[in-house]
């Protein structure tokens, strides 16, 4: 039994038309920073394809995020994440239409000090609804957005999301 | 006339999203309650500040054009505006 990581970078984010965010890079004093500008007001959203690879059965998932707030130095942020999941050759469904399973969302607070200091959150993806009958070798999709009309959500400004992982059990 | 509760919210989103600076520790519903105060104040004392716009451009200047103005002040005041004088 082991536990099976993937990473995600911001530059491969996919887009609908409208409700994205901005994909930027910073030139910072010593290196670039390379992120996702999610808007404090809109809710924006990015996708990510990938194909689920030694995956156990039904086992969770674990999205974990790692953002800093682009001007704000208190208050929350809600992420949001969501999965498409399609067994090829078994599942009839047409793949441009797939709905997303059932959204999971996490709060987190920033923790001052420093306004752009880095965080992170996880979101745990469970059940056949948010896992969305996920299997192993599926192709995927995960959408993961920022929430700035949820109450809980009271950050000001931009959140930037630098990088996500995605984590499970190989059985 | 104050604006409308859609045009402040419009207001504080544009502001937001065109801030470089750190904002200090406020929230959004603080940032909108700012907002609608300043608005509301600006309603309140605008015949006022009408009264201290001296003639003839007090009754040549449109409210518009009036309102237009007092941004500009505003805006230098905040850093934000630059003229072609600057350089």
């Amino acid at each position: 039994m082991g536990t099976v990581y993937q990473t995600f970078t911001p530059d491969a984010a996919l887009f609908q038309t409208t409700a994205f965010p901005q994909l930027k890079t910073i030139n910072g004093t010593n290196y670039p920073v390379m992120g996702l500008y999610y808007d404090g007001t809109v809710s924006e959203l990015a996708y990510w394809q990938f194909k689920l690879r030694n995956y156990g059965a039904g086992v969770d998932m674990i999205v974990t995020l790692d953002w800093y707030a682009d001007t704000a130095v208190a208050n929350a942020v809600v992420w949001e994440a969501a999965l498409a999941a399609i067994t090829p050759d078994a599942d009839t469904q047409d793949v441009e239409t797939r709905a997303f399973g059932t959204a999971a969302t996490v709060t987190d607070t920033h923790l001052t000090t420093t306004g752009q200091r880095l965080h992170t959150c996880s979101i745990t993806l469970t059940g056949s609804g948010p896992l969305n009958s996920a299997a192993d070798g599926d192709a995927c999709w995960m959408r993961i957005a920022r929430l700035p009309a949820n109450a809980a959500d009271g950050m000001a400004g931009d959140a930037v999301l630098i990088g996500w992982q995605l984590a499970y059990s190989d059985t | 006339m104050a604006l409308t509760t859609v045009n402040r919210g419009r207001v504080l989103a544009q502001w937001m999203r065109e801030q470089t600076t750190p904002l200090p520790a406020v929230s959004k519903a603080d940032l909108a309650a700012a907002v609608a105060a300043m608005d509301d104040w600006l309603d309140a004392n605008v015949t006022s500040l009408n009264a201290a716009i001296p003639q003839p451009a007090r009754a040549q200047l449109s409210a518009a054009l009036k309102f237009e103005l007092v941004g500009y002040i505003l805006m230098r005041r905040a850093g934000r505006l630059r003229a072609e004088e600057d350089g």
